[in-house]
This record gives C-alpha cells, structure tokens and sequence, in this order.
C-alpha cells in the first residue's frame, strides 16, 4: 500500500524507498526493504507489527536516530540525509518530542528540569514557564521539584509526557508509551497523550504492539519483514 | 557453553576473560593491581639496591669487610682461628704521637698508622704530590723510611715533599699526601692530623712499648660465608669485631627513615588501589550474577564456575603482576637515578629478593578485595533468569572480614612493622574520614550553585548531586593522592620560604672555629679593618660530664640512646657575662656582674630533658684531667635560628678562664659575608691558615641538595598514588557508565549536540576535580599549620594560593581523566533509547 494519505495538508515527514541492512553472520538483512511514507501536519499514524518486523527501526529512522542504508527522508521540511549528526539534533531541538517505553528521565535533574530540557536545547527563555505549565497538565504541579526516582512508574511517564509537549514541538514520536506500565495505568497514559496531542495539534507517530492503542490514531501501518502490509 | 560437566576450567576461564576484557571493571581491575605492584617493586628493588650498595660502601668506610679491634695483640689461639676461616688479614696499629720537622722548631700532635701491605683492603687510598693535587692510587703500603702525611699535618707542620718529619727515634721522608682514605670522609674524619708509615718501621720509631696507648685493629676480607664464620669466632672481651652494619649505625637509620617516608607512600598507593580493586570487582560481580544465573540454568556445576572464575581471578592477578613489575622495574632506575647524585655510590643491579614479596601483594589484594565479591555471584540464583527480583544480591561477611584481613596484612608485608602500618592506618582513616567529611559538605553544597547555570553545567552538577556517596569517594581518594603530592612540593617549598624570610638578611653565614687565644686580637683587627666592627668571639672549652650531684655518671647511668651519645664523648661548653636576646629563660634569672667567679652554669632545655636537670643540680666536668662542679643557676631555651655560637651549657665568668686553670681552648665566632665579599675568606686563611671557617650557606645548601632528593623520590610515589587515586575515580565512573550511555542517548534523541553533552561531562569532572582539589589544599594547608605553629614555632596564615593551585591541579587532572575515560559515551548513538536498544 502506498503510505500516502489523501488531503491537501503539507507532509512533515516523507520516506522514500527506505532501506535499512545490517550484516548479521556475514549475512546482509533488510530490515527495511524500499518502503516509503508519508504523513502529514496533524495527523496521527500508528506502526505496528511483530516483534523483529522493523517498527524501532523505522521509528529510529523518521525521527533522524539512525542514518538509512538508502533511500531518503524529509523531515519538517528538511533532507535528513544533508545533516550530520549534531545537525539532526538540532532539527529535533524544540520541534521534535519523544515518549520512551521506559519513559527514559535524567535521574540527575528534577522532574520541572527534565520538562524543561527540549524548550533549554531550543534555546527557548520561556522554558521554565512551559514545563511548569505542561506540568499542570499532567497533574504533577505539586511534584515539580522531585527527582524521577521518588516518583511511580506512571507519574514518570506523566512526566516523560510533559517532556514530549513541553516545548510544543510539530511531531511526536512514541516508542511503546505503555510497554512498561500495568493496564489501567497504562489507558489513563495513552487517554493523556491522545488529549494533549489534540489540543497541541502535532503530529504523533508511535510504535506499539496494542492495538487497542492503534486503533485510537487516524492510520494504522502494519509492517511485516520490513515492509508495510498492504 | 551447554555442557559445563566436560568443559576445562582453564580453557574457559582463559575464554571468559577475553570475552571479559573490553568490560571497563576487569581493566580496572588490572591497573589497579598493576599500579599497587608497580609502586611497590619500584621502591622495594630500590631500598634493596641502595642497601646492598651501602653494605659495599660501609666497607669501604670501614677500609674492610670487618674489623676486629683491641688494645692488645690477639690471643694466638684467636688469631689463628679467624685466619683459618680464610679472610684477608691486614694488621694495623695506630696511637698517638707528638711529631716533628726535621729543618724547624714546629712539632704537632699527630696520629699514627703503622700498616701492613695491602691497607686498606676495601675502598680506595689515594695519594697527591701537593695539596688538592692530582691524586694517584697508593701502593700496598708506604715504601721502608718513608711517610705519607694527611693535609692537616702538611698544613700544620708546613710540609713539602723530600722534607725529613722525626717520628719518635727515627726519621722519615715526606714522599706523598694523603688525599683520600677511606674512612676519613666528611663527618667521620678525625680530628687529630695522621700519617701512615709501613708497619715494619714501628720498632725503630721506639715509640711502642709496654703501657703505651696503641689501638691495634685487624681489617678482615673476605667472602660472605668466609666473613660470617670469622664473626663466629668467640673473641675475648677485650676484642670488638665490628661489621659494616654496626659500623654506620647514621646511614644505617637514614635509609631506615628514607625507607619509612617511601613505604607510606606506597601504602597510600596500596590502600587506593584496594579500593578501586574492591569496586571493580563489586561491579563485575553484579553483571556476573546473570551470567551465572545462566550458566546454572544450562547445568553448569557450582564447584565448576567457583574454578573458573578462581582462574580467572588469578589470571588477572599474574596479568597485573607482569604489568606491574616491569613499570616497576623501570620506576625503580628512575629512583636510583634521583638518588645517584646524593648517595655517591654505584648501586648493584638490582636482585629478585622483592619479587615474591610484590607477588604475594598482588594475591592478597585479589584475595581480600576481589575473590570475595566475584565469588558470591557463585551463589545467584539459576531463577534470576527469569526474574532479578527473586535473586536480590547479600553483603557477605566473609567478604568485609577477608577485606579487613587483607588489609592488616598488607600493611603489614609492606611497613615491615607493626607500629608502621597502624600508624598509616591510622593515618589513613583519620585523614579520610576529614577529607569525607570536608567532600560531603561541598558536595552537599553544589545545589546552591547548580540552579545558576545553564543546561550543561546543571546537568553535569546534577550528576555529581545525584551519585553523592560515590562523588565524595572519588573526592575523598583523589584528595589523599593530592594532598600528598601537594605537601612534598608546594607546602614543603612554603615552609622553608617562611623560615628563610623569618631569619633577618643579615643573620650569620659564616662561622669560624680553631681561631687559638693568642689569635682573638689580631682577628678583631683584621675584622675591624673590613668593617666588622663587633665581631663577637666566644670562647670554647671541652670537657667532659663525671659526675650529677656528687654521683659519678657514665654513658652506661642513662637509657636514652641520645644522651648516651652526648655524655660519651667530651662537648663544648662556653662562659660569658651576659646573655643575649637569643635566650629564653626558663627558670632562673640571666646572671649580672655578681656571678664573676661563681661556679654557676645555665643549661639549654635540651640538656635538662637529656640529664633530668633542675636548679640547684650540681654538675661535675673534667677539664683534661681538672674536675670542676658547677652549680644549675637558671635553665633557658636558645633560639639556635640566630645562627650565634651556642651552648647547651655555659659557665659564668672567671672559672673556666681563673688563673692557674688553662683547659685546652679555642674561640669561635660567626658572622655574616655577602657573597660579593667572599675575598676576604681568602684573606683570612692566608693570615690565620689554622682558622677553619666554615661556609654556612654551603652546608645548608648540601642537607638541601639531599632533602630535595628524597622528596624527589617521594614525589615520584606519589604519582603512583594519584594515579591509583585516578583508578577509583575510573572505577566509580565504570559503575555508572551503563546509566551515562542511556542518558547521552536521550539528550541527543531530544536535539541536544554533543557540544552540549561534552560540556555537562567536563563540568560535572570540572567541578569534581576543583572540590578534591580543594579538600586536598585545605587539608595539606591544615597540616602545614599545624607542623608550622606546633613543630616549627612559624608565623603561618591562610594560603589562598595553594588553594588556587590545589583546586587548579584537581580540576585539570580530573577533568583530563573524566573526559578520556567518557569520551566514548558522547559518540552514543540517540538509537540506544528505543525499545530495542542498540540492535
């Protein structure tokens, strides 16, 4: 299937014929095979499919993690291929946000800090002011000031949230958001992002395994041996 | 690995641990071990080197391997029992004599050598044609009728070659002088001017017979095992033999001292390493546990992975071994050549003795740091698999006992004494529990200025905040490593900089002494002509201490080694009218002009500590032959910093110098000589050449010269202490390197560049290296105050300075060390934070 999606909004993230290969046993694997994607402002995709089908992968890739054995990828605008490293990060500064499966928090800075860390690498002097605000959002006004490891596993995620919102960026990409958490809490996760990705507007690509969390974004893509289905 | 039961051991220890070696612990590990057996062989070849060289060098001083002496010719049946043992026998028989110039009125007491061929049968006997002349190496002995004169007598007498010297009833002829004789250098010289004349000329002198004062000695070489049995033999009591070793009892204790100072530093490398090796191994141990967790649930038996991870351990034992003995070695000669310019000797190659000793520290470290964490992991649970909850890791108290043990050990095998080792233990919990102390203050204090920053130096604050215990072992381990470094170079320098300047610029270089009676006035003349107006001349007599309170004493009435020494021998002592304001007065009031002619003495602190004095005490000294008891007037402390002629005890005036009473006397007298008017020593001795002045500038610059190199050689072990110092901090940083890469991957994945990253690293070592460096100079300066005001009696303030450098060099050296040993992680790829990791 062509991973076009009809409509007249501009694209921020366009793929084309990605391939990724690693050699393995003096063996080369695809584990992306020439797929191509596009998705646009606003929208929300989800990529699912079993363990080892390329989801992380792909995901790596989008977001300017990992560099493509071939084709190319425009991200908010720009070729991901005509950036070094550090230029990619400072594509994602303030304009791309992440929740991690294991919320990844710096355990050295305060959950307030670790908010304000992608509106600091943006460089923006209102950073302080957003994290506070998307903290509240969450509900974590009261718990600004803790350090990740005197929170539970759901506040962290909350917090990671935050970090994702904070610094209002155009995409959102979401690795497995509830892969670490009991099922209740878990909804009450995905029921928070869902509401701030509505309100903020971006454009939220994540990965998962449930496809009950699937099932709540505009498309679903499913990859199978590194290619979508049709 | 799927079938444990048929695996060698060896063969899979041998495997695990080039698997094992790219983890950061086992390197660790290693270097550890390997600075701890460096350190330790550096200076344990070199201690053994310079004592074998000094057993050679005693013997030269010794002119033997051995000597037997006596005032009587030994017993047949003795003397033919050494010469059975097969030593070298050379007899030589010395007394003294007034000696004569044939062509003059002058005589001179002098010392006589009567020596067979072949003296001195160890060292070199060289001999010149003129003073300070070139020098040639003497024959056997001096040729029949011939004699060879020291500078003294030549000086003395006014010799010059062919001249025709009267020894008793015989004459001989001045054919060479004595430049060098082994066992006349520096401060063992005699005093009274010799000569040497060939043993077969003694009768003719007529000057030994029956009663007369000869010392006969017997200069024994030979083999070790040759020696030793000639030591066995049961000599009179009358007969002393004396061997190098209790010969030089002074170098003897300076290489005991110098030995003590470097073995503490390598103690203090000993115990930072222990350190760096027991986290290493802590850290190795928790990864082990999965991996025996693994291997139990594929059937591998506990007794088969307890042998290869013992393998593996000893393994890493010899690796480090070898690492360590051949930085060793090579520290070793960097010592030895530290050392050369000081020591004047050629030291031996070096032997293998402290080998097995470095051996036996490498395995007790492994086996009390190292074996009892990587051993418990023996103990995980095969369900650990499944669930690391269900397997939490125990302390063990096997393992804090084998700590303890390893550690009284060591210190043990290295301080070689009991009092040593619990000193440096001591020592090292006290100064480490302070400098904790001071690290968890400033730690603690880093939240105030973490919020005044920007990302990066929040970030790398908050790493330090975050790993407080760990922040304050680092800071606590480079502190020591700091601290001692600093104490031997900046505050060492400091001291003697504040000493320097607390001594006026014109506080006296120069002394004279020999100056005789009859040579005061013109002195003062001569003085007077070049400016010195008021030269002040004390007189100096010797005598020696008979009698306390009318009890007869001897070296043998005191215990103390010190006084024993003092009373032995003849000291000086001075009178004078007043006294000046380098006294003190302790008890008792200075005398004025009513104490003329009273037998009154005031006597230094250091003489009423050795002889147990108060006031009232009667001392009793002989004059040569005239006993005189003088009564303890006052007691007074002398500030010797003044650089004036002083004495333990001085006598009021009009006893010593009474009419009728001559003791032997001399005057002395210092002054201080800019050294663009050194002309006028020249002058001096060429006007009063029996005058011997003494360059104070020059032998301070000689102790210095030699206390420089001994700090040399500590700093040189010291280094090994900051690199073990360096290794704990490495060990800390492998403990959270996992954590570093996985929060590096998330910075990056949310835009941060790796400026941004490199900066937050360099301020959290930055910062860290800036307080261990700064505990260090507090502590060092803590010390030096304390050395200042209550050793040395200086004036001693703040430093800011050695702040600043202490708090410079931490930061510098940490921040290098941190950065090398992270710089990997700033390369982390972003990918590491997705759900599957890296792959």
């Amino acid at each position: 299937m062509s991973a076009d999606a009809a409509g007249l909004k501009p694209a921020v993230i366009v793929a084309e014929n990605l391939t990724q290969k690693i050699v393995s046993g003096g063996e080369q694997i695809a584990i992306l095979d020439a797929l191509s994607l596009r998705v646009t402002a606003g929208e929300s995709v989800a990529i699912v499919g079993a363990s080892g089908s390329g989801k992380t992968t792909l995901l790596s890739l989008l977001a300017g993690l990992d560099s493509p054995t071939a084709g190319s990828i425009m991200l908010a605008g720009q070729p991901l291929s005509s950036l070094d490293e550090d230029g990619r990060a400072a594509l994602r500064a303030g304009r791309v946000g992440f929740v991690f499966q294991s919320f990844q928090l710096l355990a050295g800075l305060t959950a307030l800090e670790n908010v304000m860390l992608p509106a600091e690498l943006a460089g923006r002097a209102d950073a302080e002011a957003l994290a506070r605000d998307t903290l509240a959002k969450v509900g974590l006004a009261a718990r600004t000031g803790h350090y990740p490891y005197q929170l539970s596993g759901g506040e962290q995620q909350r917090v990671a949230i935050a970090r994702a919102f904070a610094a209002q960026p155009e995409i959102l990409f979401a690795d497995e958001p509830t892969g670490n958490l009991d099922a209740a809490t878990g909804s009450r996760i995905v029921d928070l992002l869902f509401e701030l990705n509505r309100e903020r507007g971006a454009t939220l690509v994540l990965v998962t395994h449930d496809l009950n969390l699937a099932a709540r974004c505009d498309r679903v893509l499913r990859l199978r041996a590194g290619r979508f289905d049709d | 690995m799927t079938d444990a039961r048929a695996a060698n051991p060896l063969r899979f220890a041998f495997q695990r641990l080039r698997r094992g070696w790219t983890s950061g612990e086992l390197r660790v590990l290693v270097l550890a071990l390997a600075v701890a057996a460096a350190a330790a062989i550096a200076v344990g070849l070199f201690t053994d080197r310079v004592r074998l060289a000094l057993e050679a060098g005693a013997g030269d001083q010794l002119g033997a391997d051995a000597v037997v002496s006596g005032r009587d010719p030994l017993p047949a049946q003795t003397y033919d029992a050494i010469r059975a043992t097969g030593v070298r026998i050379v007899m030589i028989t010395t007394f003294p004599s007034v000696v004569a110039r044939e062509d003059g009125d002058e005589t001179q007491l002098a010392t006589i050598k009567a020596v067979e061929a072949g003296y001195p049968l160890r060292g070199a006997l060289r001999l010149a044609r003129e003073p300070f002349g070139a020098t040639e190496p003497a024959p056997p002995q001096p040729a029949r009728g011939e004699v060879w004169v020291d500078l003294k007598l030549w000086t003395h007498l006014g010799l010059r070659l062919g001249a025709k010297l009267q020894v008793g009833s015989r004459s001989f002829e001045i054919t060479r002088l004595i430049a060098e004789e082994p066992g006349r250098s520096g401060a063992f010289a005699e005093l009274a001017p010799s000569l040497l004349i060939r043993a077969e000329d003694l009768a003719d002198t007529g000057l030994v017979g029956p009663g007369s004062r000869v010392q006969l000695s017997w200069q024994l070489g030979g083999t070790r095992e040759q020696l030793k049995a000639a030591e066995a033999v049961k000599l009179p009591d009358a007969w002393k033999f004396t061997t190098p070793e209790n010969a030089r009892p002074e170098v003897r204790n300076s290489l005991n001292r110098a030995r003590s100072f470097l073995n503490i530093a390598v103690l203090a490398t000993i115990l930072l390493s222990a350190a760096a090796v027991a986290l290493a191994a802590r850290q190795y141990s928790q990864r082990l546990r999965d991996e025996v967790a693994l291997l139990k649930v594929l059937g591998a038996r506990r007794a088969f992975i307890r042998q290869v991870l013992v393998l593996q351990v000893l393994l890493l034992g010899l690796i480090a071994g070898g690492l360590g003995a051949a930085v060793g070695v090579g520290g070793q000669s960097v010592l030895a050549n530290l050392a050369a310019p000081v020591l004047k000797i050629t030291l031996p190659t070096p032997g293998w003795l402290p080998l097995p000793a470095v051996l036996a520290l490498v395995l007790l470290m492994l086996a009390g740091f190292a074996l009892p964490p990587v051993l418990a992991s023996v103990e995980s649970s095969p369900v650990r698999v499944f669930q690391r909850a269900a397997d939490p890791a125990r302390g063990s108290a096997a393992g804090i006992v084998a700590a303890v043990v390893a550690i009284a050990a060591l210190l043990w095998l290295q301080a070689g004494s009991v009092k040593l080792a619990g000193f440096v233990l001591g020592g090292a919990l006290a100064t480490a529990g302070v400098l904790a102390l001071f690290a968890w203050l400033l730690v603690r204090g880093l939240a105030g200025v973490r919020a005044r920053g920007g990302l990066s130096w929040r970030f790398g604050l908050g790493n330090i905040a975050r790993r407080k215990g760990a922040a304050v072992a680092q800071i606590v381990a480079l502190g020591v490593a700091l601290m001692a470094l600093l104490l031997v170079t900046v505050v060492r320098e400091d001291l003697l900089a504040t000493w320097k300047n607390k001594l006026p610029a014109t506080t006296p270089n120069q002394f004279l002494v020999n100056i005789l009676p009859e040579q005061v006035t013109p002195l003062r003349a001569f003085f007077a002509e070049r400016g010195y107006a008021d030269l002040a001349l004390v007189p100096m007599v010797r005598g020696r201490l008979t009698g306390l309170n009318g009890q007869e004493v001897t070296a043998d009435s005191f215990d103390d080694p010190e006084t024993r020494r003092w009373i032995n021998r003849e000291f000086n002592l001075s009178w004078t009218d007043r006294f000046g304001d380098d006294s003190t007065f302790l008890q008792g009031k200075p005398w004025g002009p009513e104490a003329n002619g009273k037998p009154w003495v005031v006597v230094d602190e250091y003489g009423v500590e050795r002889l147990k004095l108060k006031l009232g005490d009667t001392m009793t000294l002989d004059f040569a032959g005239t006993p005189l008891t003088f009564e303890v007037h006052a007691t007074r402390k002398i500030n010797w910093d003044s650089f004036r002629p002083n004495f333990f005890v001085v006598a009021a005036p009009g006893v010593l110098d009474a009419p009728g009473l001559s003791p032997p006397l001399q005057w002395i007298t210092s002054f201080y000589l800019p050294s663009e008017k050194r002309a006028l020593l020249r002058e001096l001795i060429r006007e009063f050449p029996n005058v011997t002045a003494i360059d104070l500038d020059a032998a301070l610059n000689q102790v210095r010269s030699i206390v420089d190199r001994i700090v040399s050689a500590l700093e040189f072990i010291f280094l090994f202490t900051l690199l073990a110092g360096l290794i704990v901090m490495m060990a800390v940083i492998e403990g959270s390197r996992a954590d570093r890469v996985r929060e590096t991957g998330v910075l990056r994945a949310l835009g941060a560049s790796s400026r941004v990253i490199r900066q937050g690293l360099i301020a959290e070592f930055a910062v860290l290296g800036l307080l261990a460096g700064t505990v260090a100079a507090l502590a060092a300066q803590a010390l030096a105050w304390a050395l200042a005001v209550g050793v040395l009696e200086l004036p001693y303030g703040p430093r800011p300075l050695l702040w600043l450098a202490g708090a410079a060099a931490g930061c510098l050296i940490v921040t290098a060390a941190g950065y090398l040993s992270l710089r990997r992680v700033l390369t982390t790829s972003p990918r590491v934070v997705l759900a599957g990791g890296g792959a």
